[in-house]
């Protein structure tokens, strides 16, 4: 599903460059979960955005589905990722001014789904994920963890080929964190592709394969 | 997807409540200001179009030549209409001659009412295409006969059919009314008037002088003319040139006379002439108000786009995740146009409801009958394209900018939207503020203008003074009779009559002659008929000389000079010198200090004061000044009535129109005045907004900086500093703007006040005051904030 090759990642500070990425190779095969580790500042995020396409390398190739991402128009890669990706982020990042059903939903309109359709799938996901009761409450209202089930809920909803986190569980207790990963796991038995940065060892072996990064290289595979 | 851009937009609004408040007021007012400038504009340009043949109509002008200084007028020899019937009859559809508009006296029975009105030929009911609702147009063929405003029909006759009744004119003709017509539109030149009477009637009554020794020598009517359907304005206008050339005596064509056609088209706006060209008139106020309009509409779109600019830093969040979670860039385009356009629909119901609330104090102010045009297509397409406009232009920075927000970057938070967008926000505060100085500085100036004319000494005494036209035969011959009762009342301390009001000079002789005259100099002066009691009664003063008196009997052949006469003359010494009036010998007996009668912007014209008991048919009266005026006038118009019992006891007080002179400038002045409290207020809302951003993004900062020590006044200079130096840079351009476009207003009069460097310096402290006033406010809240609350928001 995924192919890197050779990447760099770099950033110029003065005359030096700062190599954040240096030779980035790696394959991921459709329904995989891979974990990545390592120190603060290894370069983790930085792969992760790289691998959302929200970022891009200075050097190096990136096949998503066969498709050279960096080759084609913003446009596509906009579609590409709408289509396959969904990403969760280690502060939620839910729209503050839209309630926990809205902010749910929110990608769905951006899919163009009808409004029928939207309100099935959305009533769905509360009901799996234990949030019915919370639908209306603004996510100033909620704890952590529960903002990061709508977080997750928002980017599974429109059912992605490949979900990206990053330190999901950063801000939780080790209990909530428990949650996510569990209901990672299922996800992945059902066929999602996940990738997830984590700092716990513990939350780390909830994947098949771990990588580990030290100074921006892959240590070992 | 609509439904939710709106559904967002509507909570955007409701959760940034002061940001909503803001920019809804402040666009607005904003639009409001632009709407009523709009309907202004369009009253103005539409001013006489209700005329069915505006295209066709013109009245007949002339230049003639004085002393090598061309003048323009409308009045005409009374033949005019007649020579061109005879000799361009293929031309004109319509030709007639008139009088001037103006207050007669109407009298049927015991009902008397002043009303204004004039005398025509009878076609000028197919000319002004009356809308007859009692008569045909052909009404006015029969010589004693009246047509009627359908107001003046009811004021007289009320519900009765006033077809046919006999009415009395100035107590004089007797005319049958014979039809009455619709009245005509208030935004037309002939919105006064309210009766019409046959020309023949005018014409044959009055003895003039004129009529039998040279008619074309005095110009003292007016021609209206309708061209022929097929003919070109332009192209007639050129071809009449001659017409009064051909027929005037050698003498007379010494100043020539060039006939044109000024036409309808141009009566309103352009109605100005320099040098005998037409050179515009109001048309420059629809410019001034048009421009004044569109930038306080500006700086109301300037506060948009700053305010948004400002959030953006807070909104960038937000666009970081809506990529995240697969919005493409247009629909987030999309969302920020349907929020700032949603604000301008808001903002477009409020400024409708504004302008219909403010409307009757906008057409006091201006003199108008404006009104919404609730049914008017064109005023709602205009309306609403306007605010989309408006929207779309306010919203386009932060669509714009916002949307190509890279997630990434907002998202780890080292992406920081408000250092990035301060440029475009300064500039955008200069240029507002720009411009409202160099409002405040124009409006100043205006009223600085205005100022100065109102204290030019006027050469006489105005308080107390009142004029009252005698427009009835009744008072002939009885003027020492009616003096006499007059002071015998009490209530008068000096009564006089002269040939006008001493607000104007009626009437230029072309015809002077005096001793050592210069022969290539043409004299041509004004000439004011008085009676021996005017000069006490208006208290003018002598520079040379003495007034006329009972004392003298050779006074009747004495003529007083103002000082331009004399000037003009070239008179060393003035008094005993010779003047001849059309051939007539007269003895300068004084010169009186030049006397404010026409245009207080303009130097004295030269005049002429003679005696003369028949000609000088307007009162003047100096009230007693030890009695109350209400009181001093029940005793003077009991002692009219006992003159003339048929006519209303019509007067007025000569201050207020004296006052009148100053209408146009002061109605400007109040006008820019009011555009420039609204632009400074949409400036400050803005600024007020802009400084609690800044307040808000630079609370952890203020808080830091609180703990290590700073005070309350550091933490409020930190803050207002960058709004000081910005209004410096608006006072640095804006100066020499307003100097440049002021100088150049000021040019038109003659008589005009210098711009003094301290207007520019209280504009710009006015303008820094409002700024640090607004500033402050958020500066201070900022600054005595709990420091360890305002650290820990982070
Ligand atoms: N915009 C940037 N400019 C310069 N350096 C950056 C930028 N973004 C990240 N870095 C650097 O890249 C390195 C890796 O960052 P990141 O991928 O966030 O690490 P991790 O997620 O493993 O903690 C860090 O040393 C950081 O300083
Ligand atoms: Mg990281």
């Amino acid at each position: 599903m995924i192919q890197l090759k050779n990447i760099f990642r770099w950033y110029n500070s003065g005359a030096n460059r700062n190599f954040v990425l240096r030779d980035i190779s790696l394959d991921i095969k459709e329904g995989e979960f891979v974990s990545i580790m390592g120190p603060s500042g290894s370069g983790k995020s930085t792969l992760l955005h790289l691998l959302g396409m929200m970022d891009e390398p200075n050097e190096g190739e990136y096949l998503f589905l066969d498709q050279s991402v960096l080759k084609i128009k913003e446009k596509q890669r906009s579609e590409l990722y709408k289509k396959h990706i969904g990403f969760v982020f280690q502060a939620y990042h839910l729209i503050d001014e839209l309630t926990v059903y809205e902010n749910i939903e929110t990608p769905l309109l951006y899919h163009g789904i009808s409004s029928s359709e939207r309100k099935s799938m959305v009533a769905d996901i509360l009901d799996r994920f234990n949030i019915v009761g919370k639908k209306d409450l603004f996510p100033n209202q909620l704890s952590g963890g529960q903002q990061q089930l709508v977080g997750i809920a928002r980017a599974i909803i429109t059912n992605p080929k490949l979900i990206l986190a990053d330190e999901p569980t950063g801000n939780l207790n080790s209990k909530q964190g428990e949650e996510i990963m569990e209901l990672f796991k299922t996800l992945n038995a059902e066929g999602v592709t996940i990738i997830q940065v984590t700092h716990s060892e513990k939350n780390a072996e909830y994947g098949s394969r771990i990588i580990n990064l030290l100074d921006g290289r892959i240590e070992k595979v | 997807m609509f439904n939710n851009f709106l559904k967002i937009a509507l909570r955007n609004l409701k959760r940034n409540k002061v940001y909503s408040f803001i920019n809804i007021i402040g666009l607005a007012v904003g639009m409001a200001v632009a709407m009523l400038i709009g309907l202004w504009i369009y009253d103005e340009l539409s001013f006489n179009k209700s005329f069915q043949n505006y295209d066709r109509l013109a009245i007949v002008m002339q230049n003639q030549t004085f002393n090598g200084k061309v003048g323009s007028q409308t009045a005409v020899p009374y033949l005019m209409a007649d020579e061109i019937r005879k000799t361009y009859g293929s031309d004109f559809k319509y030709v007639s001659m008139s009088s001037w508009n103006g207050k007669h006296v109407l009298s049927f029975g015991e009902k008397k009412i002043a009303q204004s009105g004039n005398y025509f030929e009878p076609q000028i009911t197919e000319m002004l295409s009356l809308k007859m609702l009692k008569g045909t147009r052909k009404a006015l063929k029969e010589t004693h006969s009246i047509i009627l405003s359908e107001s003046v029909a009811k004021a007289l006759f009320d519900k009765a059919d006033p077809m046919d009744k006999l009415l009395k004119i100035d107590n004089n003709f007797t005319v049958k009314v014979s039809g009455v017509y619709e009245d005509l539109p208030f935004n037309s030149d002939f919105q006064d008037l309210n009766f019409i009477a046959p020309w023949d009637l005018y014409i044959n009554d009055n003895n003039w002088p004129e009529k039998t020794t040279d008619p074309w020598r005095s110009n003292a009517f007016q021609a209206f003319a309708q061209i022929a359907d097929h003919a070109d304005m332009d192209k007639v206008s050129v071809k009449i040139k001659d017409v009064k050339l051909k027929r005037v005596s050698k003498v007379n064509a010494a100043f020539k006379p060039e006939v044109f056609l000024h036409p309808m088209k141009k009566w309103h706006l352009y109605s100005e002439f320099k040098d005998g060209k037409n050179v515009g008139g109001r048309i420059q106020f629809v410019w001034l108000f048009g421009i004044i309009g569109s930038f306080v509409l500006l700086l109301a779109c300037i506060n948009f786009m700053n305010l948004a600019t400002a959030r953006s830093e807070k909104r960038a969040k937000e666009v970081g995740i809506r990529k995240a979670i697969g919005s493409m860039r247009s629909q987030l385009i999309g969302q920020f146009f349907s929020e700032s356009v949603l604000v301008s629909v808001f903002a477009l119901l409020l400024s409708l409801v504004l302008v219909q609330l403010t409307l009757p104090y906008f057409n006091q102010l201006s003199n108008k009958q404006i009104s919404i045009l609730w049914t008017s297509p064109l005023f709602w397409t205009s309306g609403i394209s306007f605010s989309l406009f408006t929207g779309l232009i306010a919203g386009s920075y932060p669509a714009l900018y916002l949307s190509s927000f890279q997630p990434v970057k907002v998202l780890k938070g080292t992406f920081q939207a408000g250092r990035f967008a301060s440029a475009p926000r300064k500039v955008l505060v200069v240029l507002q503020f720009t411009v409202s100085i160099t409002l405040i500085i124009g409006t100043i100036i205006v009223f600085q203008q205005i100022q100065f004319a109102k204290n030019r000494p006027s050469g006489y005494d105005r308080s107390g003074l009142i004029n009252i036209l005698m427009n009835t035969p009744d008072f002939k011959g009885h003027y020492n009779a009616l003096r006499n009762d007059l002071l015998k009342t009490g209530a008068v301390a000096e009564m006089s009559q002269s040939s006008g009001p001493t607000t104007g000079i009626s009437a230029i002789n072309n015809g002077y002659e005096w001793d050592g005259k210069d022969p290539s100099i043409q004299g041509n002066l004004g000439t004011v008929a008085i009676t021996h009691d005017f000069g006490k009664s208006i208290g003018w003063t002598f520079a040379a000389g003495r007034d006329f008196s009972r004392n003298f009997s050779t006074d009747s052949s004495g003529i007083i000079l103002n000082e331009a006469a004399a000037k003009f003359m070239g008179f060393k010494d003035p008094i005993g010198k010779t003047v001849k009036a059309d051939g007539k010998p007269y003895k300068v007996i004084g010169v009186i200090k030049d006397m404010v009668m026409e245009s207080p912007y303009q130097p004295v014209f030269r005049t002429v004061y003679m005696l003369d008991y028949e000609w000088a048919n307007f009162i003047n009266l100096k009230i007693n000044p030890k009695m109350s005026s209400s009181q001093a006038l029940a005793k003077i118009e009991s002692v009219f009535k006992k003159y003339n019992p048929s006519a209303p006891f019509d007067y007025w007080f000569v201050d207020d129109e004296y006052a009148r002179k100053f209408g146009d400038e002061e109605r400007i002045g109040k006008l820019a005045g009011v555009f420039t409290v609204l632009a400074i207020f949409i400036s400050c809302l803005g600024l007020f907004g802009l400084a609690s951003f800044v307040a808000e993004q630079r609370t952890k900062e203020i808080g830091i900086r609180k703990i290590l020590g700073a005070s309350i006044f550091n933490v409020w200079r930190l803050l207002s500093k960058d709004f000081v130096s910005l209004i410096i840079i608006s006072l640095l351009i804006s100066a020499p703007a307003a100097y440049l476009f002021m100088n150049n207003w000021l040019q038109k009069y003659e008589y005009r006040t210098e711009i003094s460097w301290w207007i520019f310096l209280v504009s710009g402290m006015g303008a820094m005051a409002i700024t640090l006033l607004t500033v402050s406010f958020q500066a201070i809240k900022a600054a005595v904030a709990n420091p360890v609350k305002s650290i820990r928001t982070e």
